[in-house]
């Protein structure tokens, strides 16, 4: 275990280093994994169990919107799952599961369009935004339609070295942020209320 | 207010000891000596212990790093587990609902965190071919779904130099990048598990 982790940490340096000399890099997003505040809200908040349904990218918006980004100078990010719907709905499961209210047969299910999605490694700040449309059905009525979103900002780099991934990892970041958010909105926790 | 050409700069620096060390080994890393594991004989156990559904992230600036969180985490769950606090330790949720949230948190030691005090205690030299990294550590345990949380902080430092430059004063030499964040994480893990275990609150 302890000799796994130090070559990890050396493969991370030496993909620092590579990046530092060639500027560019393909990187796919970690699978999500469940934060301690958004859980202890979901349990506080007294909710039933719901289900995740359909995540897309949003009518309207260019399919490449779920699987590409531009803004990283020429490097690339990928979703774990192959889309960044999926992954927005993957990040909202591993919630919902750590908080013991993920129920693939509940009868409220939460549902998502992918309406925003950019990351831009900019050389003195970088900015980032996700955004999507979250509806929540309940016995087949829909009792939940709103669209959030989160906006990212932070001191960048002229260095692609620095800017490229601190603007992935704040582009990741947002997953959480956008999960987050959704749980804390009044109305959302009213759809799920037991 | 931290002053952005000050901290960029330092940053350029860190990134270039960091590919330095990568490219040629040639950097030495210094966990800070002032922050001392705790034990786990040390820790207040209180009987019956009870499971616990722990969630551990890695920050850098307070922004979650999912990348560093996946190579850390099953490091600090084994540390909780092996820590006897506890009677199972897992990701998933647990009968009793106990949850404990360990974040750390990656922050640049620069003037202004130094003017506020962050590196009281710890070793801090900026000068010539140095960088510091700081740790803030947060342990949030709740020992049941909407109960009061208690929660424990400790803070710790990994120095980086470059070339035969000397030594940070009573820090401690590490291998590797390696070896440091491996030490770095579980002497301050240690730190906020006995600061949870000792609270009155702590079942």
């Amino acid at each position: 275990m302890h000799h796994a982790l130090l070559r990890r940490f050396g493969a991370l340096l030496a993909s620092a280093a590579i990046a530092a000399l060639t500027g560019c890099a393909s990187v796919k997003l970690p699978a999500p994994t469940a934060s301690a505040p958004t859980v202890e809200k979901l349990r506080a908040a007294n909710l039933a169990p719901a289900a995740a349904g359909s995540f897309a990218v949003a009518p309207g918006q260019p399919a490449e919107l779920d699987r590409s980004l531009s803004g990283l100078r020429g490097s690339s990010v990928t979703a774990a799952s192959g889309s960044f719907s999926q992954q927005l709905k993957d990040e909202l499961v591993a919630a919902l599961k750590a908080s013991g209210l993920y129920d693939e047969k509940a009868p409220i299910v939460i549902e998502g369009l992918l309406t925003d999605s950019k990351v831009d490694a900019g050389a003195s700040t970088g900015t980032g935004r996700l955004a999507a449309r979250f509806a929540v059905t309940r016995g087949g009525k829909r009792v939940f339609d709103k669209e959030l979103a989160v906006d990212a900002q932070w001191e960048s780099s002229f260095v692609g070295a620095i800017a490229i991934p601190a603007a992935i990892n704040q582009y990741g970041a947002l997953y959480k942020a956008l999960v987050a958010k959704l749980v804390d909105d009044p109305a959302f926790r009213a759809a799920l209320a037991r | 207010m931290t002053s952005f050409p000050t901290w960029a700069q330092r940053a350029r620096r860190g990134l270039v000891l960091l590919a330095a060390a990568a490219l040629t080994g040639c950097a030495n890393f210094y966990v800070d000596g002032n922050t001392r594991e705790v034990p786990s004989s040390e820790l207040q156990r209180r009987e019956p212990v009870h499971p616990v559904q722990v969630l551990f992230e890695f920050q850098t600036k307070g922004v979650a790093n999912a990348n560093a969180t996946s190579l850390l985490k099953a490091r600090v769950l084994e540390q909780v587990k092996s820590s006897g606090l506890f009677s199972e330790v897992g990701e998933a949720p647990v009968a009793g609902g106990a949850l404990l949230g360990i974040t750390l948190n990656n922050v640049p030691l620069t003037d202004d965190a130094f003017s506020k005090g962050f590196v009281t205690g710890l070793t801090f030299g900026l000068a010539g071919s140095q960088v510091s990294d700081g740790y803030v550590c947060t342990a949030r345990y709740t020992p049941a779904a909407g109960a009061p949380a208690i929660v424990s902080q400790a803070r710790h430092a990994i120095h980086t130099t470059l070339g035969s430059g000397a030594a940070p004063a009573s820090a401690v030499k590490a291998k590797n990048i390696d070896e440091a964040v491996t030490i770095m994480t579980r002497q301050v893990v240690s730190n906020v598990l006995n600061g949870v275990s000792r609270d009155a609150n702590f079942k």
